[in-house]
């Protein structure tokens, strides 16, 4: 303790800290007056401060009192040239700690911290710009004075970055233009440090011209070569020349340059307004940047820098999976014309898109990382859903058996397989195939919160209450840019078209108390409608859809397919007449379903030659459709052949048989109820039988007692019997 | 046609040298492809083994020569010499296993056998070795029979998991080729043990060894007498079912097969629908789409169309000619029952016509069919009707059917409860003397 008293009694008091003792001072003086003089109390908080302040302050500045004395008499007196920008921000907090407590002085201290700061950085700055004269043999020197520069909070970037320019220019050898282009690229990285801006696309573009730039040499000079864990080589600030045939490898690692050049990009696309012609421009870039990141996959390939190409490979194929055919072939096609002939890839050598997203696929899977593997392989189950090779894709899906372990991946690989899934339920719808379309979909739909789900927007409130500040910010940073978006609005649509051809007849074929519910959301939807006093004409899909699905309840299977045949969604899938005929037959196979479900039991026979004209379906559509109802009891009738009829078996069961059953049912309930109660009662006491012994004679009445409780509400005709099950289980 | 639903060309890949030989013979015999390229096939196929006498056959009816090319001398030569070696090499090793005395002292445990073999009759390993050796050259020159017992030694002996894992291969092999049907059932049942045992280094290898078992298991199921419940209840099992669905949707013929003629396994029939509406988009012929044109769009006229085709693939079919016959019967069966549960009245005619029958074997047909499966019908005569009576079953019955298990359960419960009490009471009569 004394001996660091004695340390810092060695170091002469700096000059500035004096003047802040001063000015502290006059500021608490004056604000002292300012308070005498104003009619209002300052309020208990500030003024109790104040006086701590004044306090302290008093007792600080009696070691200092000479000092000060002359510092009064002759601010310039006390000279002290030492470095002390540690010593000025830590002042600077304080002060501003200060002037944080006592809202008075905070305006009178605010431009005092400003004057100081400045004076201490132009100095550094001047340092920099003292680059007077560059030739080829200084510019190493140069160079290495700029990278011990680099970071040090002094350090003006911009400043950095026009020297590093003008550097480049003047160096000659490859040698010299890889490192100065090595560090201009990172310097240019580090001009925009905040995590939710973007980089500028000016800034953006000579980035990539700059990689453009240092992959040429590459190409051009087989001597040098970057990888991450090469030995830093000590050149003395000398220029290098390899010798022929034995390239040197130098420090640094392009794959880093190509990822941030791709994740600004992204960055950029989440940040500019989507329906803006700046998008636009904006996507214009990603040829070239798509360009890149082939051309140094190829270099890694020279190199064979398998981590790397395993990345690059991953980027590459992130800017491909999600985009059709045509549009692939056509940003291939502008790459192989940008990078020339010469820059070939071995792996990756196909033309046909399908081909090539199969080739960057499957040189994925054979990736250690299992990260790459699982993003390859939804990527490419993703790819093969949009081209509509349903039956491919949902065989990889479930053959990767990705299903059961999504739930630990990262967040940006759950949004991927979210969408996957999502694409594989519209693939589905267009194929016609309802069921696996409304099963694929119920999970991201279904949940109520799509657009979370897949990253296409922030959702506000979550449980009813506002996210908070640092999570939404986390969750715009995952969003996906514009042009990767699924529409939500068709996803919807689909979603509820096959909810309304699932649930319709399964509600008219379990009655009006049907507990079983397919799709939550639609059934909630429907409930809502009904409920309605008065229904405006469909206005909006979900309208339609709610329209539909009640004209299809009613048997009205022309309103329903009329209702839903003016959505006008439908025209942004492919092959739209396709999809429409593919639905209005469903409504008409669904419709029959329904009308037989609903009206079977007001009839004893029916026609098949009047459901084929109801239905406007053929007979024999009719009688497969009819059969497959009989086949599988759904509905108990028969055809008759000599005459074409339906010949339904009337069983009308009087309310008594029907409580009979239902009590019965209940019964069977019961029982199995008991069994597993037992069975998890003797499950949790195995281990610490000895210790409930007590606790369990207490829970041994709760079976009993729920049995006489429902044998009270029983019927009578059955009482016996279920009495004797009674006994027997007691 | 025939060439069409042909499936030799997909099965090959799967089978061994010498498995797809008969194959090879069976279409030569039905002269689906023309003989010359099959000639070729076959000449191919054997050129690599040791059958030299017979390769050399076939060169020569190829070729139409009568000469013998060198290299076939050579090759002959060469073979007979190792067959030479080995014989003498395993002689003794022979004699010493058949030996009374030895068979008497052999126990279970191998390493022991091995032991007391080593110390009594100065056995090595090498020895075993040699067995294995033996086994697979007289395999590779078509002596089934001798492989077979040199394998069959072979795994008495040997501690060496791969190789006896091999072995069960070839022994499996060499008796599905001399025709061993009940000792190849065995083999069989053992490799699927063993390989469902078996830790391998990737799912796809043993998905890969699943797929081989299923293909050579095939010519073990279509004759043995029992084959057909076998296929069924190995087809069936979940890792099979999958092995199916992803590495050979085309074995879903035999299966669909051996169903349609089981007659215990209608049971399976729902799966089996399940299964081919799944793999329709993958695999489909004639046998896969007459079950589905029956029981996914009942189309009855679509059936019979499809019957028909079902006749001409099966009896192009290795495996399926000897089934044909009562695949047309079963499939017919199955026809009626289920236009029957659907129907309540139907003329005879027409349904003789699905059956492609005449009307009064349609009407003979009728009568046995109502007579064995117990459906509840009856002919009317006058209007040349089948009028079907649909049992509905009352609410009393339902009721009945519902309850019908809970007495027992209850009696199970209670007397759960009882043992738990029990031993709570001798449990706490336990804590109370401690």
């Amino acid at each position: 303790m004394t001996k660091a008293q004695a340390g810092i009694n060695g170091i002469v008091t700096p000059k500035f800290y004096i003047k802040c003792l001063v000015e502290l001072e006059d500021f608490l003086q004056e604000a002292a007056q300012k308070e005498k003089a104003a009619k209002k109390k300052m309020n208990a908080n500030n003024a109790k401060a104040m006086n701590a302040m004044k306090q302290k302050l008093k007792k600080n500045n009696k070691s200092f009192e000479d000092k000060i004395e002359m510092y009064r008499k002759d601010p310039d007196s006390l000279e002290e040239p030492a470095i002390v920008t540690v010593a000025a921000t830590k002042k600077k907090s304080k002060n501003a700690f200060l002037a944080g407590s006592d809202s008075e002085d905070d305006d009178a201290a605010g431009p005092s911290t400003p004057q100081i700061d400045d004076s201490e950085f132009t100095t550094v700055g001047k340092g920099g710009k003292a680059v007077a004269e560059i030739t080829s043999e200084n510019l190493l020197q140069k160079l290495r004075e700029i990278l011990e520069a680099r970071g040090k909070k002094s350090t003006d970037r911009n400043e950095q970055i026009n020297t590093l320019q003008r550097l480049l220019k003047d160096a000659t050898s490859s040698y010299q233009k890889i490192k100065v282009l090595l560090a201009l690229i990172s310097s240019r990285f580090d001009a925009n440090l905040s995590m939710t801006g973007y980089m500028q696309v000016e800034l953006w573009r000579s980035v990539e011209k700059e990689i453009n730039q240092l992959l040429k040499i590459f190409e051009t000079d087989p001597s040098f070569y970057v990888f991450e864990n090469a030995d830093d080589i000590d050149d003395e600030d000398k220029d290098i020349v390899a010798k022929p045939g034995q390239p040197i490898g130098l420090r640094g690692s392009l794959i880093s340059f190509v990822e941030r050049l791709d994740d600004e990009f992204t960055k950029s696309l989440q940040n500019i307004d989507p329906h803006t012609t700046d998008y636009i421009d904006r996507m214009r870039d990603e040829a070239g940047l798509y360009a890149i990141l082939v051309r140094s996959q190829v270099y890694f390939e020279k190199h064979n820098l398998a981590a790397s190409i395993g990345r690059v490979v991953m980027r590459r194929l992130e800017h491909v999976y999600f985009k059709p055919e045509q549009v692939i072939s056509q940003i291939e096609i502008a790459t192989q014309s940008v990078l020339g002939d010469h820059v070939k890839s071995s792996i990756i050598t196909a033309t046909d898109p399908a081909e090539l997203v199969h080739q960057l696929c499957t040189y994925l899977y054979q990736q250690d990382v299992s990260v790459l593997r699982t993003r390859a392989m939804l990527c490419h189950i993703y790819h093969h859903a949009l081209h509509q090779r349903f039956h491919v894709a949902r065989d990889m899906l479930l053959m990767s058996h990705l299903q059961e372990t999504i739930h630990q991946a990262d967040i940006p690989t759950q949004i991927l397989y979210n969408r996957v899934m999502v694409q594989l339920g519209l693939c589905a719808f267009r194929d016609g195939l309802i069921k696996e379309s409304h099963s694929c979909l119920q999970e991201v739909q279904g949940s109520g919160r799509p657009k979370e789900l897949l990253a296409q927007g922030v959702q506000m409130q979550r449980y009813g209450q506002p996210v908070a500040a640092d999570q939404e910010q986390l969750e715009r940073q995952r969003q996906l840019p514009f042009h990767m978006h699924i529409n939500l609005e068709l996803l919807e649509c689909v979603y509820h078209t096959c909810s309304m051809l699932l649930e319709i007849p399964a509600q008219a074929q379990a009655g009006p108390n049907n507990k079983k519910v397919i799709s939550k959301t639609f059934r909630r939807l429907l409930d809502y409608n009904e409920r309605q006093a008065f229904l405006g004409p469909p206005e909006n899909i979900r309208d339609h859809i709610m329209g539909a699905a009640k004209a299809l309840a009613s048997g009205e299977w022309e309103k329903s397919r009329d209702l839903i045949m003016a959505i006008k969604i439908w025209e942004l899938m492919p092959n739209t007449q396709h999809i429409k005929d593919m639905l209005a037959r469903k409504i008409q196979e669904e419709g029959l379903r329904t009308y037989l479900f609903t009206y079977a039991s007001y009839y004893s026979t029916i026609g098949l030659a009047q459901l084929s004209q109801m239905f406007d379906l053929s007979t024999v559509n009719v009688s497969s459709i009819v059969a497959k109802m009989i086949w599988q009891e759904e509905l108990s009738a028969s055809l008759d052949q000599v005459t074409q009829c339906v010949v339904l078996h009337q069983v009308e069961q009087s309310r008594v048989q029907q409580l009979a059953l239902q009590f019965a049912d209940k019964a069977v309930n019961l029982v199995e109820q008991n069994e597993r109660l037992l069975e998890q009662k003797n499950a949790e006491q195995r281990p610490e039988q000895q210790q409930q012994q007590k606790d369990r004679r207490g829970n041994k009445g709760q079976p009993g007692s729920q049995q006489n409780r429902n044998a009270v509400s029983g019927q009578r005709p059955f009482q016996q019997r279920t009495g004797r099950t009674q006994s027997a289980r007691r | 046609m025939a060439a069409k639903h042909d499936l030799t060309m997909r099965m090959i890949p799967f089978l061994d040298r010498h498995l797809v030989f008969p194959l090879l013979d069976f279409l030569t015999l039905k002269e689906v492809y023309p003989t010359e390229d099959l000639l070729k096939a076959k000449h191919e196929l054997l050129s690599n083994t040791n059958m030299v006498d017979f390769v050399l056959k076939l060169y020569q009816e190829i070729h139409n020569t009568e000469d013998v090319p060198r290299e076939f001398a050579e090759k002959k030569e060469k073979v007979l010499a190792q067959l030479e070696e080995f014989q003498t090499q395993t002689q003794n090793i022979i004699e010493v296993i058949e030996n009374p005395e030895v068979i008497a002292a052999l126990r279970q445990d191998k390493l022991q056998n091995l032991h007391f073999l080593k110390e009594n009759y100065n056995f090595t390993d090498s020895m075993v070795l040699t067995l294995y050796d033996y086994g697979q050259l007289q395999f590779n020159c078509g002596n089934y029979g001798g492989a077979a017992d040199m394998l069959y030694h072979f795994r008495v002996l040997s501690t060496d998991n791969e190789r006896n894992f091999s072995a069960l291969w070839g022994k499996l092999a060499a008796e599905i080729l001399t025709g061993n049907w009940d000792v190849a059932l065995e083999e069989m049942q053992k490799l699927r043990e063993a390989i469902d045992q078996k830790s391998f280094s990737t799912p796809l290898q043993q998905l890969q060894q699943r797929t081989w078992l299923i293909h050579w298991s095939l010519f073990v199921f279509f004759n043995h007498p029992k084959g057909r419940d076998g296929i069924v209840d190995m087809l069936f099992s979940s890792q099979y079912i999958n092995t199916i669905q992803t590495s050979c949707p085309w074995i879903l013929r035999y299966l669909t097969t051996a169903v349609v003629t089981n007659k215990r396994r209608k049971t399976y029939i729902k799966e089996l629908v399940k299964i081919i509406q799944q793999e329709s988009y993958e695999y489909q012929d004639p046998i896969t789409e007459f079950i589905e044109a029956l029981y996914v769009h009942f189309d009855f006229e679509g059936a019979q169309q499809k019957l028909k085709e079902c006749e001409e693939v099966l009896s192009n079919d290795f495996f399926l000619v000897a089934a044909r016959e009562d695949f047309m019967e079963n499939a017919r069966q199955f026809i009626s029952e289920t236009y029957c549960r659907i129907h309540q009245k139907i003329d005879v005619k027409e349904l003789s016509q699905t059956l492609n029958l005449t009307q009064e074997e349609g009407e003979k047909w009728i009568v046995n069919l109502i007579r064995d499966t117990r459906v509840d019908a009856k002919i009317d005569f006058e209007e040349n009707t089948v009028i079907m009576n649909t049992p509905i079953t009352s609410v009393y019955q339902q009721v009945i059917e519902r309850t019908k298990g809970l007495s027992f359960k209850s009696q199970v419960f209670a007397s759960a409860i009882e043992k738990r009490e029990l031993a709570a009471a001798s449990a706490a009569t336990t804590a109370e003397a401690l």
